[in-house]
């Protein structure tokens, strides 16, 4: 496993966009960096107790050198501050991996979805899909044209079809074109952005066959009990609860005196499925299928809440 | 119901999906078939001593795990997310749980709960050990199918408790059941999330098959009368 951490030179840091640095890193001493596919990630030890994760986007044929992008976020937890600050050429850095949750799968057509720097892990496979000479469309957004990294990179990938999309000159990035249609046979569709763009591209292509998409976010979703507050009526029991913010739904059940079989808590088991009558749904959980979600009609309210309004549960 | 297998995670797995399902389901059948052999042995010479050896290897597994989790986390627990951890932990509560509950179990039957490993069970905790030092994630992979296993165990259990009248082993297991699921979920969330590459596969799979071969063997009559009960 490469999972433990080894130290590589930062080569060079280089501005690629507004608030954003590309870092070359290299292995000390000439060796060669461990082998990796397009959307892994390395973790990187920024000190401090920051261990951030950053997609690799060099070339994965390069053996001696990863590439990554770090965003400045004013408002994110102060790693990307770090890296913007601190990090130089010459510095030595801990790193562990790379490790891939974001796997190219092999399909007939892709269609990328990226917003700002979610183009990081997108660029490598929009690399290699060209070179396997598979049909591509990638869509690429962003605040504006100088925030967006890596536009020349991209404009130089041959076949296929790029729109470049700043937000300040043309709006939001038109998903129905590329996803509203039929979908096509043996295609897939990568998303990496924000959790409102990962949001529209679920809905844009919900009708595509369960498993056609795969995302990557920025960060987690969001945290297991978070949301706003709803009520929830337990139909057979004649029972209405507010459920707060950050209190879990099944607690609240529970604090009621309705039992409900349960066991991990953590939405992997689905021991506490329950059947939803009505209800705007957020699954946070691990084990339903995207049918199940899709149907709306089972929860697991160990994590997952409604997005507001009221929920009908048959309890 | 969900089926745990289906559980979100990395793509780890995904170029040995295939033998992993089939060795999963290998060793469901070679549980639940062993099962029922001594479930049908049982009812010819019903010995509530005999059972209570029987379930005694069953036992042990639970206290095992105990151990076996708790290492896992003290040595390769910073390689995961801290909700990993976390529930590792919370799986290594319910195995205790467990211990105390199939103990009880043996006890009503007249028999005596294991403090050490019993002769039947060494060749699977030996293996299950080694597999924690051999890879981070072997064990994980070892007791993932193990668990899997006596999920082969439970209907065919429940069955035969049922046929005896034996209403506590069945509410023990039932509860056991559930927590099975999580646990199940839990590896194979684990597994697809950290496996990163073709070795990591390998100890994976070279874990699961050493398992497949063991787990479902203290299941047998056979097991019970080699112990001695």
């Amino acid at each position: 496993m490469t999972g433990t951490w080894t130290t590589v030179a930062v080569e060079s840091v280089q501005p690629c966009a507004t608030d954003v640095v590309a870092i070359t890193l290299a292995a000390a001493g000439g060796m060669t960096l461990p082998s990796w596919a397009p959307g892994a990630h390395i973790d990187v030890d920024l000190g401090a107790g920051f261990v951030r994760q950053y997609s690799l986007c060099g070339d994965p044929d390069d053996s001696g050198r990863w590439r990554i992008a770090v965003l400045r976020e004013a408002a994110g937890r102060g790693g990307s501050q770090r890296v913007h600050d601190l990090v130089r050429a010459g510095d030595r850095l801990p790193v562990r991996g790379p490790r891939n949750h974001f796997p190219l799968v092999d399909a007939d057509r892709y269609v990328f979805v990226a917003g700002g720097i979610g183009i990081t892990p997108i660029l490598p496979m929009l690399r290699r899909v060209a070179a396997l000479n598979r049909p591509w469309t990638a869509l690429y957004g962003g605040r504006s044209r100088n925030s967006m990294a890596f536009v020349d990179e991209l404009r130089a990938v041959p076949g296929g079809e790029l729109q470049i999309v700043p937000q300040d000159e043309s709006g939001l990035l038109d998903l129905v074109t590329p996803l509203g249609g039929a979908p096509g046979e043996h295609s897939v569709v990568y998303c990496c952005g924000p959790e409102a763009l990962i949001s529209a591209v679920e809905r844009a292509s919900a009708h595509w066959p369960a498993g056609t998409l795969h995302r990557e976010r920025f960060s987690a979703p969001p945290v297991t009990g978070g949301g706003g507050a709803f009520d929830v009526v337990l139909r057979r029991s004649g029972v209405r609860l507010t459920v707060p913010e950050h209190v879990p739904l099944l607690d609240v059940i529970e604090s009621a005196g309705i039992a409900v079989e349960n066991s991990c808590r953590a939405g992997i088991c689905g021991t506490c499925q329950v059947r939803v009558c009505s209800g705007e749904l957020d699954h946070q959980d691990d084990v339903l299928s995207d049918d199940e979600r899709d149907r709306g009609d089972v929860m697991l309210p160990c994590v997952s809440r409604a997005r507001g309004g009221i929920l009908v549960l048959d309890l | 119901m969900v089926d745990v297998r289906n559980v979100r995670g990395g793509d780890g797995l995904e170029p040995i999906r295939a033998e992993i399902d089939e060795l999963l389901d290998s060793v469901v059948e070679a549980t639940a078939t062993a099962t029922e052999a001594f479930f049908a042995s049982y009812d010819e010479a019903p010995d509530p001593a005999r059972l209570a050896a029987w379930l005694a290897p069953r036992c042990w597994r639970e206290i095992d795990y105990v151990y076996l989790l708790n290492e896992e986390i003290a040595r390769y627990g910073m390689r995961f997310q801290r909700r990993h951890i976390t529930l590792l932990a919370k799986q290594s509560f319910q195995e205790a749980e467990h211990y105390d509950m199939v103990g009880k179990a043996i006890e009503s039957l007249g028999g005596t709960v294991p403090t050490s490993v019993p002769a039947e069970a060494e060749p699977w905790s030996a293996f299950l050990w080694q597999c924690l030092d051999r890879h981070p994630l072997a064990a994980i992979a070892a007791w993932n199918l193990s668990e899997t296993s006596a999920s082969g165990s439970f209907e065919p259990t429940f069955r035969g408790a049922e046929r005896h009248g034996l209403d506590e082993v069945v509410r023990i297991y039932k509860r056991i059941e559930t927590d099975e699921k999580f646990h199940v979920g839990l590896g194979l969330q684990m597994l697809s999330t950290y496996v990163a590459d073709d070795h990591d596969r390998d100890e994976v799979l070279r874990a699961m098959r050493g398992m497949r071969d063991i787990a479902w063997k203290t299941f047998t009559p056979e097991s019970v009368g080699a112990a001695g009960a």
